[in-house]
């Protein structure tokens, strides 16, 4: 009998204390930053965080609205980035790991009879414009590296992205850009916002504060 | 004897509770997100192939298939197939899962239907006190079925194909209830074979299935 009631004390305690451990956010999220000057995309913080998911834009113009499918002018996507928030040497913020698959299907753009297709080989930065310093009210990142022209063979040529995770759902609200200056590729929208980047017509962004 | 049954029951409910609100804190965590695309699948009694195919992988952010050139027992050839899978499962931040399937130009079935253009996307999210999924981004251009244009057909619009069976476009079915899980696959065609079933005077009494054509499929679901 002792056993038993003895048994039911120690237990309750403890899945008490594990229900609230559950319940606790991560210590290394991401505070707003009260009390300083709001950044536009331009001012990033070393922080951990995550990003994931894709879809597609329709860029020109890359507002929230469709082209009409006949015309192909759009592009689709795929990108993930992790950042436990630490620095090189340098100060750069650097990525833990990450991948980018990215096709643009516009006429205009297709190599050897076929859409451009850009695949990263190296994530190398990767840091955080935290809100309320963006138009990204769930989180903004900056990230790149390294990719390959799939088409061409191309390797190691700079890219960058500018990653936008603006709430839920992600198709009119979140936003994406990249920048790939060797060859002089970039899916750019600077219209009011802040951040260069394209509204989703599909898909959607998903900013985590945490690693 | 009710005094000792009373004290059993105590003693019990003292073990069970507890373990009870462990397994709720452990359920609780246990998100997770799944996605999977591909570009084209073909199941008869004689094929069964999926091509190209991307499953988002446990623990993993993202996964990548994609074939150039695709052609599947000739019933479908297909340019520039993309599958692309990418979500996370986050036990704090909720969970989220995005899947997307590309083709140029497609035909189907000698040309019984064909398209330039197909682009299925489904995405699914679960947090910060928004649950749900969508198609929105899936579309099909210039798609003509058995000589007629079809423009943006709406979900689950269904076309009789004469002597093969019917094709459904924009093929949407989605799962969850809408609280703690949610999931949709959209299949932008879908061909079902059929065949007729016919009675001893050799009149047809029915149709059965012998096969499924799909071409541009993405699935994403959240819990």
């Amino acid at each position: 009998m002792f056993k038993f009631r003895n048994l039911a004390m120690l237990t309750a305690p403890v899945a008490i204390a594990l229900t609230a451990w559950s319940c606790d956010r991560q210590p290394n999220a991401v505070a707003p930053a009260i009390g300083t000057p709001l950044a536009h995309f331009q001012e990033f913080q070393c922080t951990p965080f995550k990003m994931t998911g894709g879809g597609r834009i329709d860029y020109p113009p890359g507002t929230a609205e469709k082209n009409d499918p006949a015309s192909h002018i759009y592009e689709t996507f795929g990108a993930h980035v992790m950042s436990s928030g630490q620095r090189d040497e340098n100060g750069t913020c650097l990525a833990d790991k990450g991948a980018l698959e990215w096709i643009d299907h516009r006429p205009d753009y297709r190599v050897g009879g076929h859409p451009l297709n850009l695949h990263a080989t190296e994530i190398t930065f990767a840091e955080v414009a935290p809100p309320p310093a963006t138009d990204c009210k769930d989180g903004g990142a900056h990230w790149g590296g390294k990719l390959r022209v799939q088409n061409t063979g191309q390797e190691n040529l700079d890219f960058e992205v500018w990653d936008c995770d603006d709430g839920e759902p992600g198709v009119g609200h979140d936003g994406f850009a990249i920048s790939v200056p060797a060859i002089g590729y970039a899916v750019m929208c600077w219209d009011s916002h802040a951040e260069p980047t394209c509204i989703l017509t599909g898909g959607n962004r998903q900013f985590h504060p945490t690693h | 004897m009710k005094i000792d049954t009373m004290r059993r029951a105590i003693r019990l409910a003292g073990l069970v509770l507890p373990m009870s609100w462990m397994a709720g804190s452990v359920a609780a965590q246990m998100r997770t997100a799944n996605a999977q695309a591909f570009g084209v699948s073909v199941n008869t009694p004689t094929v069964n192939q999926t091509t190209p195919y991307a499953v988002l992988p446990a623990g993993e952010a993202m996964a990548t298939d994609q074939g150039q050139s695709v052609d599947v027992a000739g019933l479908v050839s297909a340019q520039d197939a993309f599958a692309i899978v990418t979500g996370d499962a986050d036990p704090t931040y909720g969970s989220d899962a995005v899947s997307s399937a590309t083709l140029g130009a497609v035909s189907l079935l000698n040309g019984l239907i064909t398209t330039d253009g197909v682009v299925a996307i489904a995405n699914s999210t679960l947090g910060d006190g928004y649950v749900g999924s969508s198609a929105d981004g899936s579309s099909l251009s210039n798609l003509i079925v058995n000589g007629t244009a079809v423009s943006d057909p709406a979900p689950n619009t269904r076309v009789n194909l004469p002597d093969v069976g019917y094709v459904l476009l924009n093929e949407q079915s989605v799962t969850g209830d809408g609280v703690s899980t949610s999931g949709i696959t959209v299949n932008m065609i879908h061909v079902v074979l059929q065949q007729p079933i016919l009675g001893i005077l050799g009149q047809v009494i029915g149709y059965q299935t012998v096969g499924n054509i799909i071409v541009g499929s993405a699935s994403s679901s959240v819990n």
